[in-house]
């Protein structure tokens, strides 16, 4: 095989080939394996000597595609290596929860109220039990809760129910598609206002999504991973959703407390029950905060700081 | 190949009688940059090169694997991949939502896609081995709609009602159906497994997972699941200790049967399909090692975990080695003359992949 007039001329035995190379198609250099010139004709011929390759491609000015020369040059490697390792952890870090909130605001609410039906299905065949708590005290929290005045107007549309869990404590979480549930261990633990500032934080989950945000974080998390090592092993491919547990992150805590904050000012209420109520919880689960309410809650101690500066700056206004 | 310098000339070709063994040349190191050059472009994508990926991925293994010193190729269409996927994506969108959405339409979108999947598969497998092939003769796949109806459906829902015992039978019948109906070139595959030899290396797998449950009962998950038991009837506290330790004896269980009873059973498969397997009159072996087979599993599983993942070019490589290595095939008559004399019938093959709908249905 050799080059002549930009021609590739190929010679041998029973062979005798001239054809301009313009026409020539080559395939990539992968690894070790032979490589292809593809002829118009449809036919081959396969080349095992790839320097020698390289050279008389050289030679003719050949140049091979950028894709191919980064998946064999050394340098080029490393920096995809690189380049690859940053953007995950930059669409982890940025990209993620920006993109879950806006998935979160866009979803059907029916999809949220399904998800929701079917958590609580599961979570009442299980963990939850049926509330103790006198029907008296049930009512009476429940109208103070529809009382509330929502920060943008309106009254809370969320569903609140009573449940009692021993594994889960002192507790309160909200839904997908903004139900409440709240556990008799905290209620028995809080006076009716501590217990507003603890529903009023919880709306504030409710009103941004953040149920839906969690949910959409963990699934593209665990499809990356999928993604990932799912070619080699599928039993490491199942292994985050046994292993990670989803939890708010300290932004969304925060938007959630001040969304709160605004609720009980809203309200006449002080800012400061919150911090009182994020107290008691403290409290509750002593041994430092590894399981609960509190171990989704990072950070207490900056979150009562933050609440109590707000109540200090914070008058309450006489009710009309 | 003999070579002088700017001159490579093609090598003479001596007889081949004796057994032929298949080699496979990758390298971790070489596999590395295109691996990570896939994950790179595809993640910046959004997907859409995954498919090109999966061309480059294919393309690498099919040309490090040789027979008689001759790699295989792979010529999918990237395109055609991508079509595939995002059918494949979307059918499993819909499937999620409408199992999650229960209504009327559950039913009616679980039937229309229960429909079209064996089509769909039976098209892809004749993308595949028609985009497949050795010393520039292609693979093909003539396999019949009405039979992939048959070993998707018909026998998927025996197996069902049947509470599995036909799964054994669904499985021979499955590859039956792949293997009878692949060519090479003119000459065409017969598989001759029985479904007698399917049921007892399921029974043999039934056995391990048994021996696999006594074990992990007599580790004491019985009494953690008492306890938990009690603990849920009565309203007492179950000690985190004996939660933790279920659990991990469960996880456990797992990994043993993913790195012993998964390998051992695969392998054991794997030999008996191919063993049973003839390309014309031409024999193929294949002598699997259930023992190295669970070495790699456990030993690519360590590396990987320990470091993050980044061993995965290396893995899939001994992976393939392994496979690819462990057959051989044994020639009736020359196999060069053989490969030499089985020229295309080009016009026919083209009209039968210029359907619109042969792709690669797979994610």
């Amino acid at each position: 095989m050799s080059v002549a007039d930009n021609d590739l001329v190929i010679t041998g035995e029973s062979v005798n080939l001239r054809v301009p190379f313009a026409q020539v198609a080559i395939d990539e250099r992968l690894g070790r394996a032979p490589r292809r010139l593809r002829l118009p004709d449809g036919t081959f011929c396969e080349v095992r000597d790839l320097d020698q390759l390289d050279a008389l491609l050289q030679s003719v000015g050949h140049r091979d595609g950028w894709v191919d020369r980064m998946q064999r040059h050394l340098r080029l490697v490393l920096m995809a290596l690189v380049a690859f390792v940053l953007v995950i952890a930059a669409a982890y870090k940025w990209g993620l929860p920006v993109a879950a909130e806006i998935g979160a605001r866009h979803l059907p609410p029916a999809l949220a109220e399904v998800l929701s039906t079917q958590t609580l299905k599961v979570l009442d065949g299980g963990i939850l039990k049926e509330s103790k708590l006198p029907a008296e005290r049930q009512a009476r929290l429940s109208s103070e809760f529809r009382a509330l005045r929502l920060p943008e107007g309106g009254v809370p549309s969320s569903a609140l129910l009573f449940r009692r869990s021993r594994p889960l404590g002192s507790n309160a979480f909200t839904l997908p598609d903004g139900t409440i549930i709240i556990l008799d261990d905290l209620v028995t633990s809080m006076d009716d206002r501590q217990i507003m500032a603890v529903l009023s934080h919880e709306l504030g989950h409710a009103h941004g999504h953040h149920g839906l945000q969690l949910l959409l974080q963990s699934s593209a998390v665990g499809a990356f991973w999928t993604f990932y090592v799912g070619d080699i092993s599928g039993l490491l491919a199942a292994a985050p959703a046994a292993v990670v547990q989803a939890r708010y992150s300290q932004k969304l805590e925060q938007q959630a407390d001040d969304y709160g904050a605004a609720l009980l000012m809203k309200n006449g209420l002080s800012p400061g029950l919150l911090a009182e109520a994020l107290h008691t919880l403290l409290a509750s689960h002593p041994g430092a905060s590894k399981e609960g309410y509190l171990s989704s809650h990072p950070s207490t101690d900056a979150r009562m700081r933050h609440l109590r500066e707000l109540a200090a700056a914070f008058k309450p206004i006489e009710p009309e | 190949m003999e070579s002088a310098p700017g001159n490579i000339t093609p090598a003479a070709v001596p007889a081949i009688r004796a057994p032929e063994q298949l080699r496979f040349t990758g390298t971790g190191a070489s596999y590395f940059g295109i691996w990570i050059v896939n994950l790179l472009l595809t993640i910046l994508t959004l997907g859409i090169y995954s498919a090109w990926a999966k061309v480059r991925r294919l393309q690498y293994f099919y040309r490090h694997t040789e027979l008689a010193g001759s790699g295989f190729d792979f010529h999918g269409s990237p395109t055609r991949i991508l079509l595939g996927r995002i059918i494949a994506f979307t059918m499993l969108v819909v499937y999620n939502l409408s199992v999650r959405l229960h209504s009327i339409w559950t039913l009616a979108v679980i039937i229309a896609l229960a429909a079209v999947l064996p089509w769909l598969l039976r098209n892809s497998f004749r993308f595949r081995l028609y985009n497949t092939s050795w010393r520039g003769t292609r693979f093909h796949f003539r396999g019949t709609v009405g039979g992939a109806y048959r070993v998707f459906l018909l026998n998927g829902f025996l197996s069902l009602i049947t509470l599995y015992i036909m799964v054994p039978f669904a499985h021979q019948r499955l590859k039956a159906y792949q293997h009878d109906n692949s060519w090479f070139g003119q000459t065409r595959f017969s598989f001759h497994a029985r479904a007698g030899q399917f049921y007892l290396l399921y029974l043999m797998l039934l056995a391990g997972l048994l021996a696999m449950g006594i074990i992990v009962a007599a580790a004491g998950i019985g009494g953690a699941f008492k306890a938990l038991v009690e603990a849920q009837q009565h309203g007492g506290r179950v000690d985190p200790q004996v939660i933790l330790r279920a659990v991990g004896i469960l996880y456990g269980t797992l990994i043993l049967v993913s790195v012993i009873i998964g390998p051992v059973f695969h392998a054991l498969m794997t030999n008996l399909i191919w063993n049973n397997t003839r390309l014309g009159a031409h024999r193929i072996e294949c002598n699997m090692s259930p023992l190295r087979l669970i070495w790699i599993t456990v030993s690519n599983l360590v590396l990987l975990v320990v470091t993050l993942g980044l061993f995965t070019p290396w893995a899939m490589v001994r992976l393939a080695q392994f496979h690819v290595e462990s057959i051989r095939v044994v020639p009736a008559s020359d196999l060069q003359e053989f490969a030499a004399a089985a020229p295309e019938d080009v016009g026919a093959i083209g009209a039968e992949t210029a359907t619109a709908f042969d792709f690669d249905i797979a994610l």
